[in-house]
This record gives C-alpha cells, structure tokens and sequence, in this order.
C-alpha cells in the first residue's frame, strides 16, 4: 500500500474498496484504476451501490477497508481538483437561494474561511451558467426551476469548481431530450479539454453512445475497460442477470445481526 | 363570561396605551422595547438557520435546558453571575444535543420522541433541583420568570455607568452585544452557513467539517437563548427563534431578504408588543410574542388572499 | 396480536371495577395535603402508605388514572411518530386554561376541561393548515402552534389577574403540576377521559393500528383514515388536558412520550405497546404523587417525569433485547466465540500443514502460525479446554481437539473455503481481495447458506488458492475415528469437473 507505486497523473486508483451501510456490506472489493481523459459511466441495477461507490470516492461514506486515491493522494488533500454533482433529490429546492447563489457555491472550495466571492469569482460563476445557457434565470429562485433546469445549475456549479475529475450522480435522471443533449455536449467538451468524468447512469439504451469507458457495478465491480470490449451481452447478464442471493442474504444477515 | 371577557379587556385609551408610555417615562417604554427587540432580532437571525436545516425542535429543546443549566451552574459555582450563566446553558445546551444523539443510536427511539425525553427530563430535573434548593433559600428563580420572562423589570436594572456616563440596564447591553455577535458572525461565516445548510454533502466534497459548523451553530443557539431567558423565560424564548424567521420565510424566498425581514419583524413585533401589554396590563413577553405570531397570520393570510385572487382572475380570463 | 387482544380487555373490565370502587369509598369532605405540612418525612411516609387523607387518595387515584391516559394515547404518538406533535398540543391547551377558568373565575374542570380541548384541537388544525397552505416544513409548523398558542396563554393568564373577583389561586399550578390540587370533580373527569381512552382502543383497536401503520392502505379497505387520525387526536387532547392539573403545561408531553417510548424499547406488538405503556405511565404517576406528598408538595409533574425516565433509563440500558447491556453482552460472547474459533483454525491449519499425520498440536507452532508469545498460545488452549473443544497434554505444551473441536474446526475452515471460493467464482473478486471479507463472514455463516454455497458452487473441493475444502464426511469420520488421526477420506480424492 505505499505511494510509490501510484502514479500522481492518475486521477482515481481505488484498491480493495469495501463500503458498508449500518454494517451491511453495499460494495465489495473494489479494484479500479481510472486514466486521465476518459468519460467514464458507472452502469449497474438498482441497489448495485453506483452512488455509494461515487460517496464513498469522496469520503462521505467511510470505508470498511481499501483506500481511494485521487491523482495519487487521500481525497482530502486534492478535494479541490474534484467537482462533484449530486441527485437531484439530494437538496431542498425550496431553500432560499437564487441560481446565481447555488453556482457560486462551486467556487466556495477555492475561497479562505469568511472570504467573500471576488468579482472574478462571479465572472465565472456568470460563465458557467452561459454555457449551460441558464444565465437569464440567474435572479431566479431555485425552487422555480423546471427539473432539466435545476439539473444545469448544478452542472454550472460543477463547472465553476474548476476541477479536473468530475463525479456526477445520476445528471440524466428527469431531464428532458434538449438538456439530455445539452449536458452530453458540454461532458465531451469537458473531456476534450482533458478532464476526466465519472457519470453514474442509469439507461442502458445510450451507454454505447455516451461512454468511452465503462464501470459495471453490482455489489462487486463486474467489470471495468473500454465500452467497445465492455458492453457485451455476456457481461451485461453477469451484471444485471444472476443476482448474487447469497451475498445479498448474507449481508442482510449481517446489517441485522450487527 | 360575557362580562368576565369584557372585564379581561380593558377600554383602549389612545392616550394611556400610546402616548403616556413615551411621554411619562420614554427610558422605560426604550429600554423594554429595546430588549424585546433585541431578543427577537438575535433569536430570529438564528432561527433563520434553525428553519433552514429543519432544527426548529431542536431550539425548542435547547431552551428548556437553560433552565436545569442555570441550576447546576449554581451549584457548581455557589454564586449566578451572568458567566456562570453562560457556562451552565452552554453545557446544558451540549448535553441536549448529546442526549438526544445518545437515545437516538443507542436505541430504537426514533429522533423526534428523543428530542422530547431528552428536554423534558432535563427541564423536570431543573425545577426539582430549582425547588429543593428553594426549600433551602439559597437559590431563587421565579417560576414565573422560567415561563413569562421579565422583561418589565429591565428598566429596573441599576445602569451600567462607563465613564460617568449612565449606558443603560446591563441586561440590554449584553443582549445588543448578543445582537451584534450573531450579525458579525452571520456575515463573517455567511458562505459556509450558506453552503453546510443547503447542501451537505457537497460541503463535505469541498473539504469543510459540517459537523463543526453543526455544533457552531448549536453553541451561537444557547448563547443566544440563554441571555434571552431572563426577560423572555424559556418557552417564549422559542417563539421567538421561530415566528420571526417564519415570517420572513412566509414573505421571501432569498436568504439575504429574510434576514433583513426578521430584523424588521423583531422591531415592529416588539414595539406592538409592547402597547399590547400596556393596553391589555399582560405579561410583556407574552404580549411581544402575540404580536410577532400576529404580524405571521397577517402575512399567511394576505399570501393565501393573494394566490385565492390569482387564481380567481386567471380562472375568469 | 391475537394474544392480548382479549386479555387487555379483560384487565380494563377489571381496572374499571376497582376504580369505580375507590372513587366511591372516597368521603366528600377532606382535608387538603397542604395541612400536612407540619409532619415529620417519616410520619408523612406512614400516611401515604396508610390512605388515611381523602385528598391523597385522590391525588394518587389521579395521577394513576392520568398516567394511564396519557399512556396509551403516547403509545399512538410514538409509533406514528408524532411525539413532537404532543408537545405542541400540551403547549396550546394553555389559551383554553385561561378561557375555560375565565367562564366562572372559578377552577371548574368542566370549563377548563372543554376550553382546553377546543384550543387543543385549534392547534392541531392550525398544524395542519400550515402544512397545507404553505412550504413551510412541519417542525417550523409544529413549533409556530407550541410558541404562539402559549404565548397568548401567557398573555391571557397574567389578564386573568387583573380581572377582579374570582377564587384565582391555584391556576399557577397549570405550569407545573400539584397533584395535591385535584379535587373529586378533577379525578371523576379523569376516570371518565380513561375509560373512553380504554373503551375506544378496545373497542376500535385493529382500526387504529392498521391506520397507523399503513395509512393508505387503510384507505383502500374503504376505513374512514381522517376520522380515526381526529378522533385519536381528539383523545390525545382529552388525556393531554385531563393530566394539566397534575402534570403541568410544560411537562404532559413527557407523559405522553417517556412511558411510551419505554414499552417501545420492550417489545414489538402494538397490544404489548399499550399494556406497557399504560402501566409505566400509572407507575410514574404514583411514584410522582408519592414524592410530591412526602417532599412537603414539590410540584409533581417534575417528579413523574423523573420517575418516568429511571424506568426509560431501565428500559435502555437492561432491556431483554436490544438493551445496551444485552447488546454488550452478545458483543462479548460474540468476540469470545470468535477468537475461540480463530485459536480452532489455526489448528486445523497446523494439522493441514502437516498433512494431517498427528492429531497433536504443539503450541510452540501455533504460537508461530499466530505470530504470538507461547503463553498467549496456551492461554488459548487452555480456553478451548474449559470450553471442552480440546484436551491437553500433560505438560500442558500440546494439545489435541475433542470430536466437538474437530467439528467446529473444520466448519469454520470450511465456511472460510467456500466463502473465498463464492466470492472469486461467483462475484468475480480478485482472489487476493478474498481472504480478508472470508475472515469475518466465516462466523456468521449459518448452515442454511452453507447448504446454498455448496449447491450453487457444484460442491466444490478447492478453494481459490487451491486448498481443499474439508466436506461433511471429514467432519463425520473425524468426529467417530478418535483416537485415531483424522483421515479425512474426502482429501486426495479427485476434484469434480471444472463448472
């Protein structure tokens, strides 16, 4: 487990990863390396702990065992180099912030404790929100949002974080065709410029058409490499046919017992 | 009943309710309104918060722990200043919010019955603790004051003098400190409040501790609630975290504004209050609370009224 | 819950019987418990043990009766999860108070009993339309009613004074409780607010519990949901204000929620729930006018409450099930149970690494394998013995496992194996991932899911790191050949085809 076999350039290494819930096991010995420049999907049946996977990268769940790398140091030390987009559901929209608040909350990371936004700051702020053309609901309350809007203000929050690995939780979910679109574009253009993103997704229809890489997820990493080798029909069964009973059980057992 | 009613109410003399309070004694009538502006102004810009992370109980809970905290202080330190004070809400306050941690996981208890056995038994242990102290004579709080507050008897307070010069009852200028910390730190710490409240997990991402926030928070919360406890008593003390950030939340939806409204709710419902309480001869307190929830129905009201008469015309159209 | 269906009917027959009983023998005329005063503690003991005072029969009769109420309307609360919703409640009767008093300037509790009920309701409505008609969530909703019903209570309370005329002393006691205040009208409305409360979870029970547990669908069988959620709450703020007098404003919520959320920790059947929570709430009731009457009338909410939680402190820590103690106590015998059969592994280990040619295990070796002092490996030993899974040498340096031991051992090995294997084959988990997952899943495997890894495996014979899996005939022949070693016939034989 020394850092001298990691290489910096890397932007995620996880190694031997396992993630439990209240003592149940969600992920089982994680493996994954993931190079610089892809756009990744994170693929897998409900419950096969794609989001516990991508909290668990940030350290919002702990781990059980294993460590995560990110560009070849603990999260906490290159937190700023990460964007993060949660679910949708995650937040209150009700909340009293306007868009241009909650995109401005991307540059929070970069700012000192009880440091104010700089202009420049909102400059940016003002750009993200452009490209994701959501600059004239900038004054707007959040909560007046159209679900494909509020999808975009957190895709501009990311944007404005400035990263250069981006983790995304299900962006796709409740959007409609034109943002769907309008999101895929800005992820490959993201990714032309070098960055790396790992998107949890959900709709096997598009993986081909998105993906340049893939992660197959179901409690264990089935499988992980180029959507090309990947997306076969054999692995596809192996993730979402056969579900694994006794592990499942097992870990129930062991959430209840525990 | 009838005429028990009308005696309840006395006739409204403009010139004994409005006038006579500022013209017989104006350091009287300034110095009460003062600090039910004060309290309402610091609790509310808290409450903000409170309401935001969806805690409004957990101010509730934390204001009956004053009560056993101050007890306790005086038995640790054998005399009440208002540092002992401070010391014994604070630790009460923390013990709360550990209690009720401490009920939640240890047990099947789900989290709103944990709150009200973890405040209710430290508020039951005060008033035994309060009343067999009391048997003794060494130590005093009026149960009165516990419920209703005594925010009549300010004025009474001998000054603070600074240079000669009479600044004012010392319970107000302690109060306006209080005021002025929660604004300095609500400013200061406006992003990362912002941020922790709104969205967790994100803050986590970008590197902050949202349990320390957390705690800060709960720390500003006791500090607040105990100074209020002397004139507002404990129960009123949550009135006054809640109404006004209500009322703000009722009028607003952007974060900047509704503090700004709870400022201007804590003055207006103050000032009523306060003429309420001289024109009915009521507890202060009470009255300043009537008055602030009040100002809320007005505002609930006038917003139902308004989306009813919106509908009404897009339906004629 | 067929069980206790009957049976709490029969206890309510029952309690009812006694309770009419006591009220009646109860004189008219009485001297109130404040004369006492002057008596010594123990003198006053003697007289709270002996019924000798009427008003303390009332007062004792009352705080039970309340207990009980407040009880079984908690139990409701807490399994909905409207605890904080109690509180509320508790909090706006206090307008009704002012106003029910205000009808004859005198403590009627007819008055009282109906202005609090109205301004109960009041706050339970002002709750709900909140809810509805804004975005405002349900604690700042719940906390809006608490503050501002009491606040004009306050105001109303302290108008009352100036009111003239009227008997207004003991109106304070609404704050904090003095049971040694209930009269006979107090504790005749408390028997009759017990007796509904009684009567219609009887009456009504599989109604409420199926509109508590699944609303919607209660809904769809066609059950009237609204009208059981209100006539629940209506009785909710009959025990809320019939428990005022003795309990205080400030305090009823924790007699609706402690003794509840006590029964809660005890058992799982809602019958249960009530029966339990009805009791602790009757216990805590006594307990608290004891203390009142003895501590020359403390006030007694604070006392029932007190009393409340010792049992809740009880309940949390000694509970049966779920108790910290008890939980403690699996977690030990768990540890111990585990270590023991890690020291069992590690000799079968050393048995395989020996190809199984002696049946005795030196604890200089196992002391190697384990990484640990000899003592520390002798100490283990030496639990296996107490534990009858091995015998030792003489010398007390070798040792050689009982049938029982040989038994566990190769289980435990086994589970090992076949969990590695599982998690290689099945899960495609990197080999080197698996052993550290296998160490802690090999105690929890029941035989059940043996069975199943078996079945799903093709019943395997080697693990992924290419040991053989002992079968159940190792286990048998191991246990019936002593003393002779344990030749596990199934070693060496052929391995099935590859899956």
């Amino acid at each position: 487990m020394s850092a001298s076999g990691t290489d910096p350039a890397l932007p995620l290494e996880i190694h031997d990863l396992t993630v439990a819930y209240h003592k149940k096991p969600v992920l089982y010995g994680i493996d994954l390396e993931i190079p610089a420049g892809k756009l990744v999907g994170v693929v897998g049946p409900n419950g096969a702990g794609k989001s516990t996977l991508i909290k668990a990268i940030m350290g919002l769940l702990p781990a059980s065992s294993g460590w995560v790398k990110v560009f070849g140091k603990p999260y906490r030390e290159s937190c700023h180099r990460v964007g993060y987009v949660p679910q949708r559901e995650s937040v209150d929209w009700d909340f009293p912030v306007s868009v241009m608040d909650v995109v401005l909350m991307g540059r929070y990371g970069r700012l000192r404790l009880a440091q104010r936004p700089t202009r420049h700051d909102r400059e940016i702020a003002r750009e993200c929100l452009e490209k994701v053309r959501m600059l004239p609901f900038a004054n707007r309350q959040i909560g007046n949002l159209s679900g494909g809007q509020q999808q975009r203000v957190f895709l501009a929050r990311a944007l404005a974080q400035e990263s250069d690995l981006y983790l995304m939780d299900e962006p796709f979910v409740g959007v409609d065709a034109a943002t769907e679109t309008a999101i895929i574009t800005l992820l490959r253009e993201l990714q032309s410029r070098g960055k790396t993103l790992i998107v949890v997704h959900h709709d096997l229809s598009s993986v081909r058409e998105y993906f340049d890489m893939l992660v197959l997820l179901n409690m264990r990493l089935v499988a992980a490499g180029p959507t090309r080798e990947i997306f076969t029909q054999e692995i596809l069964q192996a993730t979402y046919g056969g579900r694994l009973t006794i592990l499942s059980d097992v870990a129930q057992a062991i959430g209840e017992g525990g | 009943m009838i005429a028990h009613l009308r005696a309840l109410f006395p006739p409204f003399d403009w010139h004994r309710v409005i006038v006579e309070p500022w013209s017989a004694d104006p350091a009287i009538s300034l110095w009460i309104v003062l600090m039910g502006f004060f309290v309402a102004a610091a609790c509310g810009l808290v409450g903000n918060y409170l309401l935001l992370r969806r805690m409004a109980l957990v101010g509730d809970a934390i204001s009956h722990s004053i009560l056993p905290g101050l007890v306790l202080a005086f038995l640790i330190f054998r005399h009440t200043n208002i540092w002992t004070a401070f010391a014994g809400a604070l630790g009460a306050g923390f013990a709360t919010v550990l209690l009720i941690e401490f009920i939640h996981k240890q047990s099947r208890v789900k989290a709103d019955a944990a709150i009200c056995i973890a405040f209710t038994v430290l508020f039951a242990a005060g008033v035994v603790l309060m009343s067999l102290l009391e048997t003794k004579g060494s130590f005093h709080i009026d149960a009165e004051c516990v419920l209703y507050g005594e925010i009549a008897f300010v004025p009474l307070e001998p000054p603070v003098v600074w240079g000669g010069i009479g600044l004012g009852p010392p319970s107000v200028l302690r109060m306006g400190g209080m005021l002025v910390l929660v604004l300095v730190l609500i400013t200061a710490f406006y992003k990362e409040l912002l941020v922790t409240s709104f969205d967790p997990g994100l803050s986590r991402s970008l590197g902050m501790n949202t349990g320390l926030w957390h705690y800060g928070l709960m720390g500003v919360l006791a500090l607040v609630v105990v100074s209020a406890f002397e004139a507002v008593g404990a129960i009123l003390a949550v009135a006054m975290l809640i109404v006004p950030a209500m009322f703000a939340a009722q009028l607003s939806n952007r974060l900047p504004v509704r503090l700004g409204l709870t400022i201007i709710h804590a003055a207006v419902s103050s000032l009523l209050g306060y003429h309420l309480s001289v024109w009915l001869q009521c507890s202060t307190a009470g009255a300043m609370v009537v008055a602030g929830a009040g100002l809320f129905t007005a505002a609930w009201v006038a917003g139902l009224w308004h989306t009813a008469a919106l509908r009404l015309r897009s339906r004629n159209s | 819950m067929p069980g206790t269906h009957p049976r709490l009917r029969a206890a309510i027959l029952r309690g009812g019987g006694i309770l009419i009983f006591l009220l009646l023998a109860a004189p008219a005329h009485a001297a109130r418990i404040n004369e006492l005063a002057e008596s010594t503690l123990s003198g006053r003991m003697v007289r709270f043990f002996t019924f000798q005072d009427p008003s303390l029969r009332y007062a004792l009769l009352g705080s039970m009766l309340l207990g009980i109420c407040c009880g079984l309307m908690g139990a409701f609360l807490v399994v909905r999860k409207l605890s904080l919703l109690g509180d509320a409640l508790s909090h706006a009767v206090l307008p009704g108070v002012a106003l029910g008093f205000l009808w004859g300037m005198t403590k009627d509790p007819l008055a009282i009993f109906i202005g609090a009920t109205v301004a109960g309701l009041l706050g339970a409505g002002t709750v709900q339309l909140l809810r509805h008609t804004t975005r405002h969530k349900e604690d700042a909703s719940i906390g809006f009613v608490l503050a501002s019903f009491f606040g004009v209570g306050v105001c109303l309370m302290t108008m009352i004074q100036n009111v003239p005329g009227g008997n207004k002393s003991g109106l304070d006691k609404f704050m904090f409780g003095q049971a040694a205040a209930l009269g006979r009208g107090d504790v005749l409305l408390l028997a009759v607010v017990a007796l509904l409360a009684l009567g219609a979870v009887t009456v009504f029970y599989k109604e409420y519990t199926i509109t508590s547990f699944d609303p919607g669908f209660a809904r769809s069988m066609g059950l009237p949901v609204q009208v059981f959620h209100y006539s629940l709450m209506l009785l909710l703020a009959f025990a809320i204000v019939s428990a005022l007098q003795a309990v205080g404003v400030v305090l009823v919520t924790a007699m609706l929620v402690i003794p509840a959320a006590t029964a809660f920790l005890l058992t799982d059947r809602l019958g249960w729930l009530l029966v339990l929570s009805a009791v602790f709430g009757m216990c805590a009731g006594a307990i608290g006018a004891f203390f009142s009457f003895v501590g020359r009338n403390l006030p007694t909410g604070p006392f029932m409450v007190l009393a409340a939680a010792a049992v809740f402190t009880a309940a949390i820590l000694f509970g049966p099930r779920h108790g910290i103690v008890a939980r403690w106590w699996r977690h030990v015998s768990r540890s111990a149970r585990i270590r023991r059969e890690n020291t069992l592994k590690s000799v079968y280990h050393v048995l395989e690494d020996e190809g199984f040619r002696s049946e005795q295990v030196d604890a200089r070796e196992l002391a190697e394998r384990r990484r640990e002092t000899i003592e520390e490996a002798q100490a283990q030993l030496n639990t296996l013995r107490r534990h009858g899974l091995a015998t030792l040498s003489g010398d007390g340096i070798s040792a050689s496992l009982t049938p029982e031991g040989w038994q566990r051992a190769c289980e435990i090995v086994r589970n090992h194996r076949l969990w590695e294997l599982y998690l290689t084959n099945a899960a495609q988990i990197a080999a080197d991932h698996v052993h550290e997952d296998a160490e802690k899943i090999e105690h929890v495997l029941g035989e059940e899911t043996v069975r199943r890894l078996e079945k799903r495996l093709n019943n395997a014979r080697r693990d992924p790191h290419g040991r053989l899996i002992p079968g159940l005939e190792d286990i048998r022949l191991g246990a019936g050949a002593r003393p002779t070693p344990p030749q596990p016939t199934g070693y060496g034989a052929p391995d099935p085809p590859a899956p």
